[in-house]
């Protein structure tokens, strides 16, 4: 059931890449992508349907045995940390291929990676087993390359070339550390299950820690590692940079919170705390960045991280909550940034510039882009954590998880989530309010099709806002089995310990 | 000594596949004496048939109850077997493209072919030879056919230069090496086979003497020299450069190989007593290779130079596994050989395919290729992205193997060392895919803008194409389908006898490191 997600978009992949006719045309192939990726979704939504809410464990698990000298098997499974993930990257592939241009060049090229990046994170979410893990980690590196340095923006090459290799480190990071936890603990096989950290000393469990922290903060990304991001985010065309963002980012905070507190549930609490300090420091850092930036997507792609920061806080808080709410914010970040990335996306289609000095007026109705304007306000709103919408319940439930653990680093991130209202409201004043410029405003009219992904997501970020339960249901009982892990289970853990 | 006596002791079936290979190479001079210039449409794929044919013969080799033959010169174990057979591939694939390459510099065929089986012969005979006369033939045989492979387009400046060079520094390291062989010869009591040479050395009570560890050190520069390894690795780059391409992808594979087998056999059966200290000599040997191929590789411009560097570099991450000395350590060396074979074959195939169709090797003159010549782009994109170690492809299954029986030895510096310049390489390598595949129409460079139609018909052309798919789907799928190799590289290393009695040592050693950390 769950080799579907991967490799139905793989094969359709090699397929679209080595199709012998070479003339067909961008509209027929976008059409072909659109449907496949269409029909995962609905494939996704079904595993969705039949998931058993009461079922902390992994569920629909399947199993085949690959390469036992290497202890490599190709295990999979869902369960509440992943079902949400699954489900965000098959609709933002689905939104990212729809919102592609009608003329995209070498179109084959363009449809084939992305679906290869789509069933490569299906399978980075579903793996059971470290290495096959970092397979499907390191099977995005080569698209998204291409996808950012054949189809981006001016400073393509230099964007490209440099999440190349801050991603290729964070590969080679994580690699050490799996082989470490693996060879340390004495297993024979990379199965998450077969791997007990427990065993080791508290100063190697610190140490192999670190290096996930290390790993998957360059994906996040954390503060000091961040600055791939804004090249990447920016140079990046529309579709890309939703899937770059919505997407990608998530493998980061999700191989966190799986590999980083699920396997080291001991090392967690000691290092939870500068955690908390760190994810507020990228929050304060990701607002205060964009209140400076001149060009929206610059803004937008500042914005993500500091919303990465507020799912640092709530991991290492970990309390059923918070991590409920890292859950949350996950998804409600994805759906936020998509839609703000797709609304800039149109915004520069239509107007021909990104820079906050330049737009003005585009709310007015007849001659501006009303519509967009409406959807980049409410999705302003959102991001910024305003009631009635995703970020505010995802928001409100990390920092309610996360104050009683760490007041202060809470605080922090709530100052932080202020911040973020004031750059969207700049953004939102220099954009939308004011005058047109009587000789510029000519903009062509924005389509029906090109407005349904902006309206799609802005329906969902509405709906999950006023109706949160459908947001939260999938996570609880996993979140819930984690924190137990950690914290009651703790002082039996470490006599078990001594006993030996 | 009675015949049945002296047959036993010869036990010549286990030769039987070079045997082949000396038929096919008599046969190849004589039709080619004969027949002069007209059979160069065929030679070829006789030499082809003559080298499958011995592949054939070393698969029914396999588990010899008896390998020793020729009172001890000679061992066809399974670990000769697997290295001959890496060795054979590497000749089959560089005649595949060296028919047309070598064709089209005017030269004659048969010779080339002629030559290039001798330096295979040699190279399989010295992955089994186990006796230091026996040793320093086959080396020689591989070694001089190589002198003159790199030598064979005359006519160019280049490829004499790289001929001359080649030949002062191999010839010199070869009497290096010698100069260790001797002093072995000496050092044991006047015993030449390997086996007999570790009881001579345990009897005469000089283990760990200075006259061992300076005859290790030779021999360590003669095998350094063959694998390419810093510091012995200068030459590489002129003769990549300046050698026929198809000789360079048979040198970097074929003749590595032997290297490696060279390697394995010797500092095993004749200095366990002085393990550590080869180890940490490999170590360094290692660290450098890696280091500098990977580091070096950044800043080339040609293609070949490019590929030199990191031939040195991918030698580095090979001794990951001959340092780490276990079971798996060895295994994994033999895995990574066999990837290698398809990788760096595939990767030469669409070089030679490029410069003959435009005359130059340059990287900046492949941008926009994509659009001219799309399988000449995909197969080096996937060869270079293995060689770099991307997943799914072959590459990346052969160096987390490699890391992986590294991390198990407790060899954490030297792995977190491969990972790191796996990093600095994946940058080189996407470099030429940049220049392919991402570049717009409008940047295209001239060579391209006058690219010739891409036309398969041409005489010597489908042997070409031919190698390259089916180098290009090895390289694709050989890791996802890995189990067959890792098996047969696995059962290599653990019916090879000789590998025993050391690996048990060393891994019960590394056994106990990880408890004390």
């Amino acid at each position: 059931m769950l080799s579907v997600l991967i490799w139905a978009p793989i094969i359709a992949s090699l397929i679209i890449g080595f199709w012998p006719n070479n003339s067909i045309q961008p509209n027929r192939l976008r059409l072909v992508s659109l449907t496949l990726s269409g029909l995962i979704l609905l494939w996704n939504l079904f595993i969705l349907l039949k998931f058993d809410l009461s079922n902390p464990g992994m569920q629909f698990q399947e199993y085949l045995p690959w390469n036992e000298t290497l202890g490599l098997s190709y295990q999979l499974g869902v369960d509440g940390l992943s079902i949400l993930m699954l489900i965000l990257n098959s609709l933002l592939t689905w939104i990212a291929i729809y919102t592609s241009s009608q003329q995209t060049e070498r179109p084959r090229l363009f449809y084939s990676m992305i679906l290869l990046v789509s069933g490569g994170v299906a399978g980075a979410f579903l793996s059971e087993n470290l290495l096959l893990f970092f397979l499907f980690y390191e099977l995005e590196l080569i698209p998204f390359y291409l996808l950012i340095s054949i189809w981006g923006g001016e400073k393509r090459a230099y964007a490209g070339i440099k999440f190349l290799i801050y991603t290729a480190v964070s590969g080679a990071l994580i690699l050490a550390t799996f082989l470490g936890m693996v060879w340390l603990t004495g297993s024979t096989s990379f199965a998450c299950d077969a791997v007990s950290t427990q065993t080791l000393s508290a100063g190697m469990q610190l140490l192999l820690l670190s290096g996930i922290i290390l790993g998957f903060g360059i994906k996040i990304p954390l503060v000091p590692f961040h600055t791939w991001l804004p090249d990447a985010y920016v140079e990046a065309s529309a579709p890309i940079a939703i899937l770059l963002g919505g997407v990608l980012a998530k493998l980061g905070t999700y191989g966190l919170l799986r590999f980083g507190m699920g396997m080291f549930p001991q090392a967690w609490s000691t290092v939870a705390p500068t955690l908390a300090i760190w994810g507020a420091i990228s929050a304060i850092y990701g607002a205060v960045v964009a209140i400076a930036q001149k060009d929206i997507k610059r803004m937008v792609a500042y914005s993500s991280i500091g919303h990465m920061g507020y799912v640092l806080l709530a991991s290492a808080a970990s309390t059923a909550l918070a991590l409920v709410g890292a859950v949350s914010q996950m998804f409600s970040h994805g759906i936020i940034l998509a839609i703000l990335f797709h609304l800039v996306g149109v915004v520069e289609a239509k107007v021909g510039t990104r820079e906050l000095d330049k737009l003005n007026g585009l709310m007015s109705p007849i001659r501006g882009i009303p519509l967009i304007s409406a959807l980049l306000v409410l999705s302003g709103m959102a991001s910024a954590g305003i009631p009635g919408l995703t970020g505010f319940i995802a928001e409100f439930i990390v920092f309610q998880g996360s104050f009683s653990v760490f007041p202060i680093p809470t605080i922090l991130c709530v100052v932080a989530s202020g911040l973020t209202a004031v750059y969207f409201v700049i953004l939102l004043n220099r954009t939308c309010f004011g005058k047109l410029d009587n000789d510029l405003a000519y903009y062509p009219k924005v389509l029906w099709s090109e407005k349904m992904p902006a309206l799609i997501l802005a329906a969902l970020i509405i709906f999950l806002g006023v109706q949160p339960t459908w947001l939260v249901r999938w996570s609880e009982p996993t979140t819930t089995a984690m924190v137990a892990a950690i914290t009651p289970s703790e002082k039996t853990v470490i006599s078990e310990v001594a006993l030996k | 000594m009675d015949f049945a006596n002296l047959a036993s002791q010869l036990n010549a079936g286990t030769i039987l596949p070079e045997g082949i290979v000396i038929t096919t190479l008599l046969g190849v001079l004589i039709v080619d004496l004969i027949l002069g210039r007209t059979s160069a449409r065929w030679i070829g794929y006789l030499a082809i048939a003559g080298l499958l044919a011995a592949v054939v013969a070393l698969y029914y080799q396999w588990d010899a109850v008896n390998p020793i033959s020729f009172s001890g010169g000679f061992t066809g174990d399974d670990l000769s077997i697997v290295f001959r057979g890496i060795i054979a591939l590497s000749a089959v694939v560089t005649i595949l493209m060296s028919i047309r390459y070598v064709e089209q510099s005017g030269t004659a065929l048969a010779e080339f072919i002629a030559i290039l089986l001798t330096a295979t012969l040699g190279g399989m005979f010295l992955s089994g030879a186990s006796e230091l006369v026996m040793i320093f033939i086959s080396l020689e045989t591989l070694s001089i056919s190589s002198y003159l492979l790199t030598g064979y387009t005359k006519r160019d400046p280049r490829s004499n230069e790289a001929a001359l060079k080649y030949l002062l520094i191999g010839a010199a390291s070869t009497a290096v090496f010698l100069y260790g062989v001797s002093l072995l010869y000496g050092l044991s009591g006047g015993q030449t086979e390997l086996s007999a040479i570790a009881n001579g050395i345990i009897t005469a009570n000089v283990g760990q003497s200075l006259g061992l560890v300076i005859s290790l050190v030779f021999i360590i520069a003669g095998i350094g020299f063959k694998i390419s390894a810093a510091p012995f690795h200068q030459w590489t780059p002129d003769v990549y450069e300046g050698a026929p391409t198809p000789v360079i992808a048979f040198l970097s594979v074929g003749s590595k190989a032997a290297g490696f087998a060279l390697a394995i056999r010797l500092l095993t059966t004749v200095f366990p007593m002085v393990a550590d200290e080869w180890r940490f000599v490999f170590t360094a040997l290692a660290i450098l290779s890696m280091i500098l191929g990977n580091v070096v590789a950044l800043a080339q411009t040609s293609m070949k130079r490019m590929l030199a560097y990191s031939s040195i570099a991918q030698a580095g991450f090979v001794m990951i596994g001959l340092i780490a000395g276990t079971e798996a350590g060895y295994a994994s060396m033999v895995f990574y050989l066999m990837v290698y074979l398809f990788m760096n074959l595939c990767g030469f195939t669409c070089v030679i395919l490029f410069s003959l169709r435009t005359g130059t090797d340059q990287i900046a003159e492949y941008s926009g290729l994509y659009q001219k010549d799309p399988l000449l782009t995909l197969g080096l994109s996937i060869s270079l992205l293995s060689l770099g170690g991307i997943p799914p492809l072959a590459g990346f299954f052969g160096k987390i193997y490699l890391f992986w029986a590294g991390w198990q030895a407790g060899l954490y510096g030297l792995v977190l060392l491969g990972l790191v310049t796996s990093v600095i390489s994946i940058y080189y390598y996407i470099r030429v895919v940049k220049m392919m595949v991402v570049k717009e129409p409008q940047e295209m460079s001239d060579v391209v803008k006058n690219y010739p139609e891409v036309r398969w018909n041409l005489p010597g052309l489908r042997p070409l194409q031919v190698g390259l798919v089916v180098s290009l789907i090895a390289t694709s799928i050989a890791g996802i389908l890995s189990n067959p190799l890792f098996t047969l590289a696995n059962n290599s290393i653990s019916h090879t006898q000789i590998l025993q009695a050391t690996t048990a040592e060393v891994s019960t050693v590394s056994l106990k490191e990880p408890e004390q950390l």
